[in-house]
């Protein structure tokens, strides 16, 4: 790695200067101290374990699990290479993207952690807040600074909430975890709406963006969908009023109770209006200079970021046209799996780790290096998790799409399902998790062989299915169109469905259980049946979502609970 | 108790209210329930108050430019209310006094409270001063303003620590 | 730790388990006083017995570098202990997902430790 001023800056993320790095390496002495610590005594296992989980380490079912943040899903190719390190050296092989854009590692040791902190530091990663009671990793829209409807790039703002939030004297201990997502375009593909603070940005009248600022949304055990507490929150104020938020959450968010503990429990407890007057009132009688965003700090950390430099594409969209029509399976995956840009002759292929029957989100060392390589060759080095836990090559040219697929096909990424009922999001369930009822990956990989033929996925249509093996909802089952949430029935696993929930577009909603639990393969048949009565019952071009919506849940609940 | 205060451990002169006595002469500090009595004393001693970490400090407001230390108590140290309790006596109430915090701390959380306005620490008996300096000197940068309104680092809204 | 694991009746048989706190890898009281990496090394204990023994492990907790000592409620078969609970038969036997990563499974290159 180069740290020569003349060296391009990363493209699609924040360029670490020798301040940031110093930090980065105070960081992983403090833990290092800290584990030193926990092994002389010093600190008990209680001390200990929020401080290890502020370094992102769990003890999981089988060993700890070290989650790495990847801040606003956006890495580039020498990070995604040394995760691959990672994986082969100090785990088996392999490592889980998740929803929250983040990479897990499932067999680390305590030992090693402080060493791999270490090798993350020197690629300028970390694991800092990728859990704990604290403002977790800022995830925003995967499309950022790509996508042809976006207003402005969330990107900018996502990296000055996570330094704002990084080691927060006030808001290190807070009631319980706090997520933040933000937006640039008013298609949220964030779920703004399902987390702590979700922040849509549009811009502003003085050529300066604003905030649509939601608050009290979450999933978990009580799910809800955010209130809106502003509707056009200046860019200098936003640090300001988020400070006010956390204060009032901070000093009022109940603590005796962690179930009751996210902000959103206050929220409702509160209602909106009282929420908002004590927001306001601190906001009112804070100290507004200190916490100014000022425009010039805005452009500072704007210009710490590398834009991909768009080369002249020729005659690109002819080329893939005629690759196209060559051959039929290219054509579906271009189809399925790529997006439109913003620059002509380019475009975003989200790369599916959904292969038919393998594990949701895994993703091998050997994965990882050839996605490294492929994002270096086409897409600028840069590379982005997305919260339904696939891959996106940012910018590609169109006449490069037949060469990187062919790629992808060989080593398993080449799937053909993106946002198809194959594209499954689940948690890591009762294989991996201390917390779960029921394992959700056995279940995804049942569901993903039974609809892997193509063209039936392609006549089902967009369908959204999300799997939790808990009440946590880390699967956020919830906000499935299908939803898959395990439960514990005296100590054997059974499944709930839900049905009809959806996570934004602005019509963000919550599903509904329809009835009682089932045993694994009950509930992949009753998913079938489900599936068959939206074919037979759907009017011409209608959505799984929308059928579900207009017939409500009874035929679909009478199908799943029907004994063949 | 010992008492952590800039590095060094001083002796604490101040005595703490008992429940059911009538207070002591000299520096005490009282509960917020006993906050009128202590200020109703006849004697140039000082006062103090302690908090628990469910009390509004809102509630010293008219109190405070006669009060010296505000004590804040962290039942367990993942009771994160201290914190903005203290930034608030400092931000909203200009509190210029001493502000310590007790009960169950870590040296891990020393610098935030140093950074939201705590100046002193009510040490366990038997604490080594040495984990706290260390915790203190463990970061020379932080990111993003605090009340005691360090130097910018660099560009953005990063501080030098001292 | 959570008290879903515990699930004992009051009568039947328990084993003992915790994770290493250095490697985080799961173990099992063997008869020997030792922690195995497999069930099929753990002491039985009848349930009546397991808190009296779970206290004195809890003792030597620090000094053994364990953490989360409970027990663990199976049936004994053929082939050893089996945990009453999907999650114990679980953790017993490595993921369901991954059938290569039984409890025995040790990496090919070991990790460097500096
Ligand atoms: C395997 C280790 C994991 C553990 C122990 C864990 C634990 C939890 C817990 C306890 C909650 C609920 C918190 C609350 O509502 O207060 C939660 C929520 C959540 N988890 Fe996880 N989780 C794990 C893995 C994951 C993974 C792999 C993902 C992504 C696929 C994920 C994404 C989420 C999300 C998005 C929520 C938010 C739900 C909400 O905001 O209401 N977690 N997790
Ligand atoms: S939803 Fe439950 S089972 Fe799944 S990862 Fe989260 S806590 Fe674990």
């Amino acid at each position: 790695m180069s740290h020569s001023p003349s060296a391009a800056l990363p493209v699609g993320h924040y360029a670490y200067d020798d301040v940031d790095r110093t930090f980065l390496k105070q960081r992983v002495a403090q833990f290092k101290d800290q584990v030193e610590r926990r092994l002389s005594g010093a600190l008990t296992e209680e001390e200990f374990k929020p401080l290890r989980l502020m370094n992102g380490l769990y003890l999981q079912l089988h060993a700890y699990m070290l989650r790495v943040a990847i801040p606003y899903g956006v890495l580039d190719a020498k990070q995604m290479r040394v995760l691959a390190h990672i994986a082969r050296t100090y785990d088996r092989d392999y490592g889980h993207f998740t929803t929250r854009q983040n990479i897990q590692f499932n067999w680390i040791r305590l030992e090693d952690t402080p060493e791999i902190l270490n090798v993350l530091a020197d690629t300028d990663m970390h694991a800092i807040q990728t859990s704990g009671n604290c403002i977790r990793n800022v995830t925003a829209d995967q499309f950022a600074g790509a996508a042809a409807d976006e207003v402005l790039d969330p990107r900018v703002y996502a990296e000055i909430l996570r330094q704002w939030s990084t080691l927060h004297p006030e808001f290190t201990f807070l009631p319980r975890k706090f997520k933040i997502a933000i937006s640039g375009s008013q298609q949220d593909r964030v779920a703004a709406r399902f987390h702590d603070i979700g922040l849509i940005a549009r811009e502003g009248e003085n050529g300066r963006p604003v905030f649509e600022v939601f608050v009290g949304g979450g999933l978990g055990r009580t799910p809800i969908i955010g209130v809106r507490l502003r509707d056009d929150l200046p860019e200098e104020d936003l640090i300001a009023y988020l400070e006010a938020v956390l204060r009032v959450y901070n000093a009022h968010g109940r603590r005796d109770n962690i179930y009751k503990a996210r902000i959103k429990i206050l929220v409702q407890a509160l209602g909106t209006e009282e929420f908002l007057n004590q927001v306001n009132a601190e906001f009112a009688a804070m100290d507004r200079a200190r916490y100014r965003l000022p425009e010039a700090t805005v452009e500072a950390i704007r210009a710490r970021f590398g834009a991909p430099d768009f080369a002249p594409v020729g005659n690109a969209a002819e080329k893939l046209a005629a690759q196209r029509k060559a051959d039929r399976a290219f054509d579906a995956w271009v189809h399925t799996n790529t997006h439109p840009h913003k620059q002509p002759g380019y475009c975003s292929v989200t790369v599916s780790c959904k292969p038919a029957g393998g594990i949701p989100g895994d993703v091998t060392s050997a994965q990882m290096d050839l996605l490294a390589d492929l994002a270096e060759r086409y897409s600028f080095g840069e590379l982005r998790i997305t919260h339904l836990q696939n891959v996106v090559l940012g910018h590609l040219r169109q006449d490069a799409l037949y060469d990187v697929w062919q790629a992808l096909e060989k080593n398993g990424l080449g799937e053909a399902n993106v946002g198809f009922i194959t594209d499954i999001v689940a948690c890591p369930g009762l294989d991996y998790c201390a917390l779960a009822n029921a394992r959700s990956i056995p279940i995804a990989q049942k569901l993903s062989s039974r609809f892997a033929n193509a063209d039936l996925q392609r006549e089902i249509g967009p369908l959204r299915l999300n799997i939790s093996g808990c009440i946590n909802a880390c699967g956020h089952h919830h906000a499935g169109h299908i939803g898959i949430l395990g439960v514990d029935k005296r100590g054997e696993e059974a499944f709930q469905i839900t049905l009809g929930g959806s996570a934004g577009d602005g019509d963000a909603s919550i599903g509904q259980i329809l009835g009682s639990a089932m045993s694994e393969d009950e509930t992949v048949d009753a998913i079938a049946r489900i599936i068959d009565t939206y074919l037979s019952r759907r009017t011409a071009g209608e959505r799984f979502i929308e059928t579900c919506r207009r017939l409500g849940t009874a035929p679909f609940k009478d199908a799943a609970y029907a004994t063949a | 108790m010992p008492l952590l205060e800039n590095g060094q451990i001083i002796q604490d002169t101040w005595q703490i209210a008992v429940e059911g006595d009538s207070l002591p002469t000299g520096n005490v500090l009282v509960p917020l329930a006993r906050l009128s009595e202590g200020l109703g004393r006849n004697t140039d001693a000082r006062l103090g108050v302690v908090l628990t970490s469910a009390d509004e400090v809102e509630t010293l407001r008219d109190a405070l430019p006669r009060l010296d230390v505000v004590s804040l108590t962290f039942p367990i140290f993942r009771d994160g209310r201290p914190f903005t309790q203290a930034r608030a006596l400092r931000e909203h109430l200009h509190f210029k006094g001493e502000i310590r915090a007790g009960g169950h701390v870590l040296p891990d959380q020393y610098e935030f409270l140093l950074r939201c306005g705590v100046t002193a620490i009510d040490l366990p008996e038997g604490s080594d001063p040495a984990v706290w300096q260390r915790a203190h000197e463990a970061f020379t940068v932080a990111y993003q303003p605090s009340i005691l309104n360090e130097q910018a680092e660099g560009f953005a809204l990063r501080r030098r620590l001292t | 730790m959570d008290r879903r694991n515990s699930r004992r009746d009051a009568e039947g048989t328990s084993v003992i388990t915790a994770n290493r706190l250095l490697d985080g890898r799961i173990v099992w009281l063997a008869a020997d006083g030792q922690w195995a990496t497999l069930i099929e090394d753990a002491k039985l204990y009848p349930n009546s017995a397991v808190e009296e023994a779970l206290k004195a492990c809890n003792a030597r907790a620090q000094e053994e570098a364990l953490v989360g000592i409970y027990g663990v409620q199976v049936t004994q078969t053929a082939s050893g202990p089996l945990p009453v609970t999907s999650r114990e038969r679980i953790r017993a036997a490595g993921p369901s997902v991954h059938p290569d990563f039984t409890p025995d499974w040790h990496a090919p290159h070991p990790a460097p430790y500096a």
